[in-house]
């Protein structure tokens, strides 16, 4: 390339890049100075900035059971989310067919598919009326009244699935990276098979594990969508209470502030995950 | 140490048989290599010695006990996996560890023989990297510390030398043959390398499709092969397909291609008029002084020649355009130009003469 061209080049390479840096801070700035200040009355913002609205947020003991919540119902969907997957993306791994690969590409296409008309599927299957409910009612001879919509259980439902086709993906793939002739080494050199999975496979998968729960952990946290619909505004999570103080209260600023310590706690537990090591894996160092 | 036995061992896979009815014996001490091809079975009759595969039917029996029923880890082998399959997590200590800490031995006992096991495999220095900081032919004896740690009764390999480069490969040879001779363990080595299956072997198990071809020493299946499979896969020689005309006293008067005849041993089963292929090895074909005279004599061109360093291997075409080798000592004075025409003979017993196969 001639030296202007190469000139040029950089330039354009440097402008995509300080374009890409202000589209994501210049909101971030607003965002963040609109949760410091005043809400005076619906839609009218004042201009003192403060900590206000977070001391509101932090004594209230309703925002605790909130944010408790909103971590818990994350926290079981992702431990569900990953007895369920594990065993899958296994089995897909090691069958070593072509069937698999195709399997995996449905899977992916499938995680276009809108989350509203997936969450439809699944109201209408866990709905009042709906095959699981009589199942298990028929099942507990009616003495059992089951509801599984607008309750916390059927929340938790709708994030398993939400997560479900990551899960299984990533998974599928770190242990596709595992050879199976190392648990048959395990297995041979005298490790039951439940040994071979502590000692070999399970400090292999561990990074990738921790970083797909993670991943789906984070997704379920600020999932709005499966969570307003499944819980139908019963359920109280902290991505319903941000869109509640926008669109019924017109609270922009308690909004943000509401909407920033729901990062901070992302951020927080994500760091905390990150130092977990069980025992099996401590010895262990990354392949 | 045990003797292993195979009875009648089959594996079927959906509808083909890979492994077709097998009985052998393993003498105790004895380190056994089953060659073949790939896609013969070999590799699985291993795996249903090792229990990592179950037998459709058939037994194997490890010391005259029959081991068909136990799992894996119940059967006391040790194994090396053709990748080495070393734990990537542990450092070498830990990997040679393994077996006896799944043992449940005595911490004392697992310092003692990790040491040992480092001291046979000269892996002393190495002990605390990690199997990704090692070469190929170390993370090799990694894997074969760890199998013997426990002092199993079967040591089973699985064309362990493959991925190493010829040099390694050889002093690799020599290092297994030094540890299972001093060891004295029973050993199976599957390969597809018929020179590393002379290199190590005692007995040589040539298995073909599924089945046993051929069992001997290596001299033996080298001199004395009983099929052209055989002869062909183990060791080089030449094919001179031809036609017999006449049979006297185990003798076949062949007529080649070429026009010419030439007389060979009948080694399998052939009558007159049969469809043969004879065949000879490249260092038992002498050069002949050129008249076209006498018996196995054959007129033919040099075309290449090759270096080998204690001897030189000669390409020859007859008129057909069929290419032989030969292969002379170096020393053996004088050797053709290219594009001469010489001839070539060997002698009638050392012409191997079988039915051809089915086309």
């Amino acid at each position: 390339m001639m030296p202007s061209a190469r000139r040029a080049y950089d330039a354009g390479l440097v402008a995509a890049f300080v374009a890409s840096a202000l589209l994501f801070l210049v909101p971030q700035f607003f965002f963040i100075r609109q949760s410091l200040l005043p809400n005076l009355s619906p839609g009218i913002v004042g201009d003192t900035i403060s900590l206000d609205n977070y001391r509101a947020i932090v004594t209230d003991p309703f925002y605790w059971g909130v944010f408790g919540r909103t971590i818990a119902l994350s926290a079981v969907s992702v431990a569900a989310g990953l007895a369920l997957a594990f065993p899958t993306a296994y089995l897909l791994a090691r069958i070593g067919s072509r069937v698999v690969r195709w399997l995996i590409v449905l899977l992916l296409i499938s995680s276009f598919v809108s989350v509203v008309v997936k969450v439809l599927g699944l109201t209408l299957l866990l709905g009042t009326d709906g095959p699981v409910v009589r199942a298990l009612r028929a099942l507990s001879f009616g003495l059992w009244d089951v509801r599984l919509l607008h309750n916390d259980a059927s929340v938790a439902i709708g994030l398993v699935q939400y997560t479900l086709p990551l899960l299984v993906m990533i998974l599928f793939g770190v242990i596709q990276n595992v050879p199976p002739s190392l648990e048959e080494a395990a297995v041979v050199h005298g490790a039951s098979d439940f040994r071979a999975f502590r000692r070999v496979l399970l400090p292999l998968l561990w990074p990738g594990t921790l970083a797909a729960a993670l991943i789906a952990f984070n997704m379920n946290m600020g999932a709005f969508t499966s969570a307003v619909l499944l819980g139908g505004g019963k359920v109280l999570t902290v991505p319903i209470m941000i869109q509640r103080k926008i669109i019924l209260e017109t609270d922009y600023p308690n909004a943000a502030a509401l909407a920033l310590l729901l990062t901070l706690a992302v951020v927080v537990m994500n760091l905390a995950a990150l130092k977990m090591r069980p025992a099996a894996v401590a010895a262990t160092r990354a392949g | 140490m045990s003797s292993v036995t195979l009875e009648r061992l089959r594996k079927r896979y959906r509808d083909v048989d890979v492994v077709k009815d097998l009985d052998l014996d393993i003498l105790e001490g004895e380190l056994v290599v089953l060659l073949g091809p790939s896609g013969c079975g070999k590799t699985t009759t291993l795996r249903m010695i090792a229990g990592l595969v179950q037998p459709t039917s058939g037994h194997v029996r490890i010391g005259g006990e029959r081991v068909d029923h136990l799992p894996a880890r119940a059967r006391n082998i040790g194994m090396v996996f053709q990748d080495y399959a070393l734990f990537p997590n542990m450092p070498v200590r830990e990997n040679i560890a393994f077996g006896l800490e799944e043992r449940r031995a005595p911490r004392e006992r697992v310092r003692s023989r990790v040491a040992e096991m480092l001291a046979l495999t000269r892996l002393q220095e190495f002990a605390d990297r990690y199997p990704a900081e090692l070469s190929g032919g170390q993370q090799q004896r990694v894997a074969l510390a760890r199998a013997l740690a426990y002092e199993p009764r079967v040591l089973l390999m699985d064309e362990p030398l493959g991925a190493l480069d010829q040099r390694l490969r050889e002093d690799m040879q020599r290092e297994v043959a030094r540890i299972q001779r001093s060891l004295g363990i029973t050993t199976v080595f599957v390969t597809h390398d018929q020179q590393e299956a002379m290199a190590l072997a005692d007995r040589i198990v040539v298995m073909n499709a599924g089945r046993i071809e051929q069992v001997g020493r290596p001299e033996q299946l080298y001199a004395d092969p009983q099929s052209l499979f055989i002869a062909d896969f183990v060791g080089r020689t030449n094919r001179l397909p031809g036609q017999v005309r006449e049979l006297a006293n185990g003798v076949a008067t062949v007529a080649l291609r070429s026009g010419r005849s030439i007389r060979a041993r009948a080694a399998g089963i052939v009558r007159v008029g049969d469809a043969v292929v004879c065949t000879i090895r490249p260092e038992k074909v002498r050069l002949a002084p050129n008249d076209n005279a006498g018996d196995n004599v054959m007129p033919v061109t040099m075309r290449r020649r090759s270096f080998m360093g204690s001897s030189v291997d000669l390409a020859v075409e007859d008129s057909t355009g069929a290419e032989m080798l030969v292969k002379v000592a170096e020393a053996s004075a004088h050797v053709p130009a290219v594009g001469d025409a010489i001839a070539v003979t060997f002698r009638p017993e050392d012409c191997l003469c079988f039915p051809a196969p089915a086309a």
